[in-house]
């Protein structure tokens, strides 16, 4: 029987670039926060 | 589809009932908190992160999530999921350029519409800019809500069991009413509630839904199997096209995102927002928000493909899944997200046609400025009385709400993201350029739309320049007769029924049928903004 893959461009499209801009928006909203301590 | 059992429909339709409950309970408390023209247009600008946020994606979405999105990656495979990057892009933009901008600017402006935004950022003595906003905004609003109601009204027949054309019209009827009830007592603030309430609906439904079924097919594993089974392209980000075909795919659906700053249901939520830290909290909450929709409706595509081999219609892949896999309680649930999907849209863009017309026109362009009471009083019942159009538009003329709603995303994103892009940059356009960018927007839509389609029928669609001429004309008689043009906005005319014509031309000569209308019409609006701008410089900036 065929065994059936996804392409790297698969990869990328279905999991690579959520993950990413999660880890990015993320990351921002930290820095974010950082910056609005010193505020208080 | 697997016929459902009279138990499963009833316990359907009694969740079905409790939801719509729920949504009036909402509206009435946000009744209570509504006092006067700001409240109802804008909720007094006391929105917090999560239902600025929430509110602003889902009213954006519509049943196209839930039914569309979920279509494409049924039909085209891993390769239908390229929308899914186009709208997080837009919803990027979004949120990091345009709600930090927009809300201090409206702020300062006491502007309470886009229209507003745009009025007053560049003056508009004749009311111009203000009458060529509105009636955009009105003819695409007024064709989605239709076909938003008509949408709403075939989900409710089919959860409530109503057969027939007798159904359809009570679905129609019973959705509406409870949206212009809610809408018109509540105001702006019962549609951003509401919007939380049903947005976190579908969110749960699709994270939950999707991984459910995954593992009750088998793992991902099997999924990936299934699909390659279906067809090895479906396992492709490319899906099988080459060449122009998969680039004019790829720029399209990722076009689809330059709409997004220009929809004024979407971004009249950043204005709302109760200060700034609201405005930088709601960033993470949109961006989670639309990852987990729009991947989830792209996963519950592909595992419905893969599920349901003989199921004819790819939308339905949601409700028939839930229908299939889960307790009748919990597919009345999903079933009300797919409905929340449609209804969060079209109690947004009723507000904003209703507010299009009490707010710009009778309140702002006739000079008839009551007190917050009765601004109150006029909010309410015009979204009531557009509300009520609605519904018969949907009730009667389902083929012209379709032709309408083919180019409302596209002509309101072409008409208005460029020009509140280049509001905030702050420099480089006056208000001639902003009449232009409008014009051309919508006039490049409607060119490349009817360009891309005119295989169909060329002998009508080849007559498209003279219908833009003639428009052309007209508007440029109608300003001169009620004597609201200065020279300024005759050459933003001009300008864009030279860029409307050429495009018509360069899709006819070119070929460029794959490519998405948004995209040549949004960087033609902004080319048109500037140079009419460079060309009228000294009247005004």
């Amino acid at each position: 029987m065929e065994e059936y893959s996804l392409t790297v461009g698969a990869h990328l499209l279905l999991w690579a670039f959520p993950l990413t801009l999660v880890i990015l928006v993320v990351v921002e909203d930290i820095l974010d926060r950082r910056d609005r301590e010193p505020e208080r | 589809m697997t016929p459902v059992e009279g138990s499963t429909l009833t316990t359907v339709a009694a969740v079905m009932v409790a939801y719509l409950a729920a949504l009036l309970l909402i509206g009435w408390r946000a009744a209570r908190r509504t006092h006067g023209g700001e409240d109802f247009h804008l909720a007094g600008r006391s929105l917090g992160a999560w239902s600025a946020g929430i509110s602003s994606t889902a009213s954006s979405e519509s049943g196209w999530v839930t039914l569309g999105a979920v279509g494409m990656t049924f039909t085209y495979g891993v390769s239908g999921l390229w929308y899914a990057p186009g709208c997080l892009l837009g919803y990027l933009v979004n949120v990091y350029l345009v709600a930090p901008r927009l809300r201090p600017l409206s702020a300062s402006q006491g502007s309470v519409t886009l229209t507003d935004v745009i009025t007053r950022r560049w003056g508009d003595p004749r009311n111009v800019l203000r009458l060529t906003a509105t009636t955009i905004i009105l003819i695409c609003m007024m064709g989605y809500v239709a076909a938003q109601m008509t949408a709403a009204g075939k989900a409710f027949s089919s959860s409530l069991g109503l057969e027939g054309r007798g159904g359809y019209i009570l679905g129609v009827v019973i959705g509406a009413a409870v949206i212009i009830l809610v809408t018109s007592l509540g105001g702006f603030r019962a549609v951003a509630w509401t919007d939380l309430f049903q947005g976190l609906l579908v969110a749960i439904a699709l994270i939950g839904l999707p991984l459910y079924a995954i593992a009750r097919l088998g793992g991902f594993g099997v999924l990936v199997q299934g699909l390659g089974a279906v067809n090895p392209d479906f396992l492709s980000a490319g899906g099988g096209r080459l060449g122009p075909a998969l680039w004019g795919f790829i720029i399209g659906q990722l076009g689809i995102g330059l709409g997004y700053p220009g929809m004024p249901h979407v971004i009249t939520r950043y204005m709302a927002a109760r200060d700034d830290r609201e405005v930088q909290r709601l960033q993470i909450i949109a961006m989670f928000w639309g990852v987990a929709v729009f991947y989830g409706a792209g996963l519950v595509g592909l595992v419905g493909r893969v599920s349901l081999p003989n199921l004819a219609d790819g939308e339905q892949a949601l409700m028939a899944l839930a229908l299939q896999l889960v307790h009748p309680v919990l597919a009345g649930l999903l079933l009300a997200a797919v409905i929340s999907a449609i209804l969060s849209t079209v109690s947004s863009q009723l507000l904003v046609a209703a507010s299009a017309v009490s707010y710009d026109v009778v309140e702002e362009t006739l000079g008839k400025a009551s007190d917050d009471r009765r601004s109150l009083i006029l909010g309410r019942w015009t979204v009531a009385v557009v509300g009520l159009i609605g519904i018969l538009v949907a009730l009667t003329e389902v083929r012209l709400v379709f032709w309408f709603v083919l180019f409302a995303w596209s002509g309101l994103g072409a008409a208005f993201a460029p020009l509140i892009l280049l509001a905030l940059a702050q420099r480089g356009v006056n208000r001639h350029g902003a009449l232009a960018a409008m014009l051309t927007g919508t006039g490049v839509t409607v060119a490349w739309k009817l360009g891309r389609d005119a295989t169909a029928n060329p002998e009508l669609f080849a007559r498209v320049w003279w219908i833009t001429l003639i428009a052309a004309a007209v508007i440029l008689g109608l300003g001169r007769l009620a004597r609201a043009f200065e020279r300024g906005d005759r050459v933003g005319v001009v300008a864009a029924t030279i860029l409307t014509v050429i495009s018509w031309w360069l899709v006819q000569q070119w070929g460029l049928h794959n490519l998405y209308e948004l995209v040549p019409a949004f960087f033609l609006a902004g080319f048109a903004a500037l140079a009419v701008s460079a060309i009228t410089k000294p009247s005004n900036v």
